[in-house]
């Protein structure tokens, strides 16, 4: 059964399809198979994943609309080992399309029912917002990761985020957790980043993931050649933390 | 015949109490789109909120969107398939969004949607509006399929313009309002 898992931050900005497309990559290295679903109208995970949003025929928009299944929908990204279910523009009509239909909140967890026996992983990179798109993201998800930079407003995102996650493990989806905190673009010769870094551990515990993700040059060039900075640079820093994270994910999820 | 139901929808930062749309709001019983975050705009959301309260409206209804409303009506109207409600739109100084020093600020708004709208509307543009000059307006306009009429030196048509109540707004509404 796959373990399906959203990336979101209601902050932009924050490397979130960075952590989506990295950790999808990372965690094919490791073996397991993954679809990664970007619910983001940007597109940019998708572009990120090797697959040109333009060229798109389907997209993860058929299937919120229910005119495609995400077998026919989905891509593979042979280059970065793992599916893609991809995004384009025409996602943000579904943001006004789904206020007025029925089961709206539950189209893509029912859609990914269909293919859950093919994945170990599904990733989600939903938008910053906090539309029918994200709740569709956090219905059809076991947990949320969180990525946030180590500065002083970084909970700043985290409260609606964390009051949309309280209602949807309420009242749509009891399975529903904050998986983890993943710190990114981590400096530590920056005092505040270390301080900051140590206020999350002293505050959320064990919900703050050991791997941490280094700024990195690497990861921040990897984007324009369409690819994850896991795939471009296996030897950058930043692309081994990553990967040091998809070892860390395999391994929680053995214990949920 | 049922008197329109009058939607407001406001900018970025919501309008404040001394704002034409929040004065006529008051005087004239309108409704104003309450959006869950006025500090951090996001079209989809914006968008999906506006969907649902016109889906609670019964038919007809009139908006007057200010600002950055403008280009939600036209995000908007491009998905929904409740446009026909709609008797008409009133679009006043809407911004240059794709602008750089705007772009930075409102990510996810530009390109503006720039199709035809499906119901009646009227842009005001402003000779010396800082955040969309008479050129950009004027192509929203013929983008929208909109009348445009000029509101001279009014600025963005907001608080800062001292227009009060904005006497020479009203009637444009209330010629949507009209068949």
């Amino acid at each position: 059964m796959a373990k399906i898992f959203c990336i979101a931050n209601q902050k932009g900005g924050v490397g979130k399809t960075t952590t989506t497309v990295n950790l999808a990559a990372g965690l094919a290295k490791v073996g397991q198979r993954v679809l990664m679903v970007d619910l983001d109208p940007q597109g940019n995970a998708t572009m990120g994943s090797g697959i040109d949003k333009r060229q798109l025929k389907l997209s993860v928009y058929d299937v919120l609309l229910e005119s495609a299944s995400i077998a026919e929908a989905r891509a593979a990204s042979e280059k970065c080992g793992y599916d893609v279910l991809g995004a384009n523009r025409e996602l943000a009509g579904a943001e006004v399309e789904l206020v007025d239909v029925e089961r709206r909140e539950k189209r893509l967890k029912l859609a990914l029912a269909e293919v859950d026996a093919q994945y170990d992983f599904v990733l989600i990179d939903c938008p910053p917002s906090l539309s029918m798109l994200t709740l569709n993201g956090l219905c059809a998800a076991h947990g949320v990761i969180v990525p946030m930079q180590c500065e002083y407003f970084a909970l700043e995102g985290l409260t609606d985020l964390v009051n949309t996650i309280k209602q949807v493990h309420a009242n749509l989806n009891k399975d529903l957790l904050i998986i983890g905190l993943l710190r990114v673009m981590f400096d530590p010769r920056i005092t505040l980043q270390t301080q900051v870094s140590d206020q999350l551990k002293a505050h959320f515990g064990d919900k703050v993931f050991n791997s941490v993700i280094p700024r990195n040059v690497r990861l921040a060039e990897a984007p324009s050649y369409g690819l994850p900075g896991v795939v471009f640079d296996a030897s950058a820093r930043g692309s081994q933390a990553y990967v040091a994270f998809a070892e860390e994910m395999v391994q929680r999820i053995q214990s949920m | 015949m049922t008197a329109p139901q009058v939607l407001v929808l406001p900018g970025w930062h919501n309008s404040g109490p001394g704002h034409w749309q929040s004065l006529w709001a008051s005087a004239h019983g309108y409704t104003r789109v309450e959006q869950h975050d006025w500090q951090r705009p996001l079209r989809g959301d914006w968008s999906a909120r506006l969907e649902e309260v016109v889906l609670g409206c019964s038919a007809p209804v009139v908006l007057v969107a200010h600002s950055l409303g403008c280009l939600l009506v036209a995000a908007w109207a491009a998905h929904s398939r409740h446009t026909a409600k709609v008797k008409g739109a009133l679009l006043v100084a809407p911004p240059d969004v794709a602008r750089d020093d705007l772009a930075a600020h409102l990510p996810g708004w530009s390109p503006p949607v720039l199709q035809p709208l499906p119901f009646r509307s009227t842009v005001v543009a402003s000779q010396n509006d800082p955040y969309c000059n008479p050129a950009q307006a004027r192509t929203f306009a013929t983008a929208w399929g909109a009348t445009l009429v000029d509101a001279g030196d009014a600025g963005h048509i907001n608080t800062e313009s001292g227009l009060g109540d904005w006497p020479a707004g009203h009637p444009l509404l209330l010629a949507l309002m009209k068949d």
